[in-house]
């Protein structure tokens, strides 16, 4: 486990244990949220038949089982309580059957031609159906239809087991109750024809479902509209011979009905011409209605599962917005990052370029330091081999350690040591800046190691005056780890990719901790650092932009980091960054309405930075969700390719960001991964931010276990440490 | 950055390192472990120097190679139990099988080659022996005539009876033994004699370890990715080697990439391999194993044990990871440690619960039917629920049944190791409580 220190020193111990105990919270909430995403989206397909739908149909049987007068008997058989019976519609009356419905579209087309005809018929509707257009199946029943069951989600009951089929007409059952308020014991089964196609596969269905108390309407007049044939077939088929009575099949859903319409449209008029009733199956049989009203827990269970399904359906299609958005979010990002840093690296590395005349004046070092026992030592080196001339002042806030002793004893000519009680890191830096003796000031970490050319690298642009600050460039040391690899990636990304681009557009929201350098005046001008929030390095940087001033990348300016070793430590460091940058944003809130430069920054970098470090990673896990909904449901292969495709894009940004950075691109070997494992720690993390922001909850500083192995190539000393939590790859 | 890297770990893994000299000194002095399984047996055994001490505390052993090895054992358990197809890639216990025996392999052959594989096969043989004589028992008492046999008849038959006695390639079985309606279902000696492969392909192994390793030493990468080359062609049908020749070559392939694993962890050469590079490289090659699996699906679905190119690829990147991570425990850490006996235990007599192991699972069957009989599952609705959790039941009840078959064969792996024998190794001492290693 990490070692957590406090920068508040004593209470550590206590607080530690409190931190511990509330642990699993930053997890549950999260993952609730998850897991309801992914439950309302199951929902969804589910009643959209991308869940457990099968489609297999069986073939033809024997029918040696099948009583004859079964086969040789009519379209309604009754097998309930042990009766083995069927029944036909009297001559002069047809019962108008549709199948698969409710459709959006073609079912109140087929009920208002009813209407215009007063003719009544029977709607066989699913459930899937059902539940997604509870309103139609209430119109029928309004209207005087009757309503039967054609199963959940259609498939062919002689291949399900009796679990299934209880659970399909129950499923069917429910969904008709919550939509009309009604319950049926009518019944058709899917893929059904006439009687006589019973076989021994379907008969023992139909028998089991007559125990469930249905009965079973199939039909002796096909229609065969499912075809379009045209509205003359469609006529021809569906009339009965001979005046004779008839249960004719349609069906309303499945495809383009208009032929259907079209047709009953003509064929209602002309047959009751004939003297046809157009009855629902009660009347036409003279049986008391096949539809009972259901009240009390039922209905409302009904209603509720109906609801269920509209809030998914509604959530889902929220969720294809937000995924939309993220998706054109993520692109136009990556698209502007590649344009935007391919425009700065040419202007910074054109030939002749200078940001003004040379800067040779001497710079202070600021180096706050806390219990960096471990550390300083190779830090302080470093700074001592720089080019450029330099004071160093080391700020010790109340190490326990002896960090300023080690410094000390050093004896090094240009090093001072400023001794204060713990303050935390902001006072030592203004401390710091108090006993400085030059007006540019360069401010890292007491774990960072600086090439020799560092300093000098990183106060060039101060040749231009409007330059208020700059930001160096921070590398990742140990990086031969999995997850020193990831966050390798995401640095070289971040400072090669996100800051060229926030420098051109001139909103860069942070210097990094571990490397910066100020303008003295810039600074006194905004009042120093403040601890107002828990990332100093964004609210000093935003505080400049709002006072006018140019903050720039400098991108041979580089500083050696070492990164977190364990998802702990670079949990607590990602927290306190997210949380912290929100809270600098709500802080320089007040820019969006301002005049002049701050205003500027305030309309401009303020919602860009909301937007793509606080907003977009919010809709982030959109992504995981509709990608493992899509592997899991399908089209599995179509979702997989297109998240290659974004993982490509990915690749060649990043591939990009390692060439401007002339990185080895061996790490990128490790992006496949870190998209899968990586991005979501992040993006929980900003969520646990959001609840923290939310909640009010505070927030206290960590620091991390440090192991000391980074150097810097060609750096001064052979073996060189540095760390803490404070550099920041993304601006 | 290499001397950087390097320094690093040797801080972070100050304990890990403590553990590799305590293996190191181990491998060297020789003392003979309590807890040396006779299939993957620690070299020192042989060397006799210490054959004849009593059972100790395990005090040089990878503790976290015997936990995976304890895993993979129970894995197979319950994978022949219940037949989840998952179970193949939540876990490849073979391909993890394979690793650990190819490691220890690897350590033994710092001895002349021809002892060092005399003495794994007289550690492979006799516990094998027990296990044949019952099986053959049976399936003669069951009428089955090897020389009828409709599937391998005639005297070819008879001569591969010689597997059960040296297992050169996987042995002969009737596939319908006995009656439906008897004691065992008409299928139980292909249940229980189907396991056998393991130990052809481990003799297999064990004999061309030697060329390997001298193979690997000369050219590590190609010798390691070999194997996978070798699935592909002859595990995807572009290359079909017809009957038992053919299944020995598809297993030496499939598996092969992980024996050799075991030699790159054992030569310290996965460690060189920064651990982005080797854990990056590893998940592409299982999402490779993933892809080809979701294409070639067989009878039994996801069941990687009947895609070989799938499961070649899917062990090899799974092995790299786990071994890439070896902590190299001495002690099973937290709350692991309180399994510390039954690791012990499975490690020490991981032979035997394998070749018993099926045998021992239909046996389950007999029992259990036994509860129909009982007065109160008379009725209907009694017998339906003991019908659903039949299986539940089977598991509850293979654990004591190999425990039997541990106290009933296990001591052979002890005299095959020229060892005293022992009824139950689970490394708790009789005398003088535990001694800490």
């Amino acid at each position: 486990m990490a070692t957590r220190t406090s920068r508040q020193g004593a209470a550590s111990g206590a607080l530690a244990g409190s931190r511990r105990r509330r642990l699993p919270m930053r997890l549950l909430l999260p993952l609730l949220v998850l897991i309801a995403l992914m439950a309302m989206l199951m929902l969804r397909g589910y009643v959209h038949s991308e869940i457990m739908a099968d489609h297999r149909i069986q073939p033809e049987a024997a029918t040696d089982k099948v009583p004859e007068k079964i086969l040789d008997g009519g379209p309604v058989i009754d097998t309930r309580s042990g009766r083995t019976t069927s029944m036909s519609v009297p001559d002069k009356r047809l019962v108008l059957t549709f199948d698969d419905g409710p459709d959006p579209t073609w079912t109140p087309k087929v009920l208002d031609v009813l209407k215009k005809h007063h003719a009544h018929a029977v709607f066989f509707v699913t459930g899937t159906m059902t539940s997604r257009y509870p309103d139609l199946v209430k119109r029928m029943v309004d209207e005087g239809h009757e309503v039967g069951l054609h199963t959940f989600n259609h498939p062919d009951l002689s291949f399900q087991s009796k679990g299934r089929i209880d659970w399909e007409l129950s499923q069917n059952q429910l969904a008709i109750t919550g939509a009309a308020g009604v319950r049926t014991s009518l019944f058709r089964p899917p893929y059904s024809s006439f009687a006589d196609a019973m076989d021994d596969k379907s008969w023992p269905v139909t028998e089991y479902i007559g125990t469930r108390g249905y009965i079973t309407v199939v039909n002796n007049t096909d229609s065969e509209d499912w075809k379009k044939p045209g509205v003359d077939e469609i006529i021809r088929r569906a009339t009965p011979h001979d005046g004779k009575g008839a249960i004719v099949l349609m069906h309303d859903s499945g495809g383009d009905r208009h032929q259907t319409v079209q047709a009953l449209d003509k064929f209602l008029p002309e047959l009751q011409a004939q003297g046809y009733q157009f009855q629902n199956l009660t009347e036409a049989l003279g049986a008391p209605s096949a539809l009972t009203p259901v009240t009390g827990a039922d209905l409302w269970k009904g209603k509720a599962w109906i609801f269920l399904v509209q809030a998914s359906d509604d959530i889902t299609d929220v969720l294809v917005v937000g995924l939309a958005v993220i998706g054109a979010l993520v692109i136009s990002r990556f698209v502007l990052m590649l344009l935007l840093s391919g425009i700065h690296a040419r202007r910074v590395r054109r030939k002749g370029f200078s940001w003004g005349p040379p800067v040779t004046e001497p710079v202070s070092v600021l180096v706050p330091a806390y219990n960096e026992a471990k550390c300083i030592e190779n830090t302080v080196r470093s700074l001592t081999a720089s080019e450029h001339p330099i004071e160093i002042i080391v700020v010790d806030d109340g190490s326990t350690d002896g960090t300023a002793r080690i410094v000390e004893a050093m004896g090094l000519p240009n090093v001072r040591v400023v001794r204060q009680m713990n303050a935390g890191k902001p006072a030592a830096l203004n401390r710091g800046l108090a006993n400085s003796s030059y007006d540019l000031i360069v401010m890292m970490d007491g774990d960072t190691v600086f090439e020799p050319a560092t300093v000098r690298e990183l106060v060039q642009p101060f040749g231009d005056p409007r330059v208020g600050a700059v930001a160096g460039n921070a590398k990742v040391g140990n990086r031969d780890s999995l997850i020193g690899a990831w966050q390798h990636i995401e640095y070289v990304m971040g400072f090669n990719l996100d800051r060229r681009m926030y420098d051109v557009l001139r909103c860069m929201p942070t210097i990094p901790g571990a490397v910066g350098a100020f303008r003295r005046s810039a600074l006194e001008r905004v009042g120093g650092m403040s601890d107002d929030t828990l990332a100093e390095d964004t609210d000093i940087t935003m505080a400049l932009h709002r006072d006018g001033w140019r903050v720039v990348y400098a991108e041979n300016a580089r500083a050696w980091t070492e990164a977190p070793e364990t998802v702990q430590q670079l949990w607590s460091q990602r927290y306190r960054w997210s949380y912290g940058t929100m809270q600098a944003i709500w802080k320089h809130r007040r820019a969006l309405v301002e005049k002049g430069p701050s205003g500027r920054f305030g309309r401009v970098g303020l919602p860009l930075v909301s937007l793509f470090m606080v907003v977009a990673p919010l809709l982030a896990p959109l992504i995981d969700v509709f990608l493992l909904y899509g592997v899991v449901f399908g089209p599995t292969q179509k979702t997989i390719v297109a998240w290659l495709g974004v993982l490509a894009i990915q690749a060649i940004c990043a591939a990009y960001a390692f060439r401007l950075d002339r990185e080895r691109m061996t790490h990128l070997i490790s992006l496949p991964l870190q998209q899968i494992l990586y991005r979501q720690l992040m993006y929980v993390v900003l969520l646990q931010s959001w609840i923290t922001a939310l909640t009010g909850g505070r927030l206290r500083w960590q620091k991390l276990r440090r192991t000391g192995v980074v150097e810097a190539p060609g750096g001064p000393v052979p073996r060189q440490r540095t760390h803490d939590g404070d550099r920041r790859p993304v601006g | 950055m290499t001397q950087g890297y390097q320094g690093y770990q040797g801080q972070q893994d100050y304990q890990g390192q403590q553990g590799y000299q305590g293996r190191q000194g181990f491998a060297a002095a020789g003392p003979v472990s309590a807890v040396s399984p006779a299939e993957q047996a620690a070299p020192a055994a042989d060397t006799g120097t210490g054959s004849a001490t009593a059972p100790r505390v395990p005090s040089g052993r990878d503790r976290y190679l015997d936990l995976l090895r304890s895993i993979a054992l129970v894995r197979v358990v319950v994978y022949h139990l219940f037949g989840w197809a998952w179970l193949s890639v939540l876990f490849p216990s073979m391909g993890v099988m394979f690793a650990l025996a190819g490691s220890l392999m690897a350590r033994s052959l710092k001895r002349p080659a021809l002892s060092v594989i005399k003495s794994r096969v007289r550690r492979l043989l006799p516990p094998l022996w027990a296990f044949s004589a019952v099986a053959l028992a049976l399936m003669f008492a069951g009428g089955w005539n090897p020389v009828k046999d409709p599937d391998n008849g005639g005297t070819w038959g008879l001569v591969k009876l010689i597997d059960y006695i040296i297992p050169i390639g996987a042995p002969p079985y009737p596939w319908h033994v006995g009656s439906k309606s008897g004691l065992l279902e008409d299928t139980w000696a292909v249940q229980a004699a189907g396991p056998l492969w393991y130990l052809r392909a481990y003799l297999w192994f064990v004999v061309a370890s030697p060329l390997l390793l001298w193979a690997f030493r000369k050219a590590p990468w190609p010798t390691l990715l070999a194997p996978l080359g070798l699935t592909a062609i002859v595990g995807t049908g572009l290359v079909t080697i017809p009957g038992e020749t053919g299944n020995a070559v598809t297993d030496f392939a499939v598996y092969g990439g992980c024996w050799v694993l075991g030699f790159a962890h054992h030569e310290g050469v996965l460690a060189r391999i920064p651990r982005y590079v080797s854990v990056s490289c590893s998940a592409l090659v299982m999402a490779f194993g993933l892809w080809w699996a979701s294409g070639h699906l067989g009878p039994d679905g996801w069941d990687l044990n009947d895609i070989p190119l799938a499961q070649a690829a899917w062990s090899f990147g799974f092995v790299v990871i786990l071994l890439q991570y070896s902590p190299s425990w001495q002690e099973l850490p937290g709350r692991l440690a309180r399994w510390d006996k039954l690791v012990t235990l499975s490690n020490n007599r991981a032979v035997t619960i394998y070749l018993w192991h099926n045998l021992l699972i239909m046996a389950t069957v007999p029992i259990i039917d036994q509860a129909y009989n009982l007065p109160f599952m008379e009725s209907d609705r009694a017998a339906a629920a003991l019908d659903s959790t039949y299986m539940l039941w089977m598991f509850f009840l293979v654990w004591p049944l190999i425990g039997l078959a541990i106290l009933a064969f296990g001591w052979i792996e002890d005299i095959a190791a020229k060892r005293a024998p022992r009824l139950w190794p689970n490394g708790v001492r009789k005398a003088g409580g535990r001694r800490r290693g």
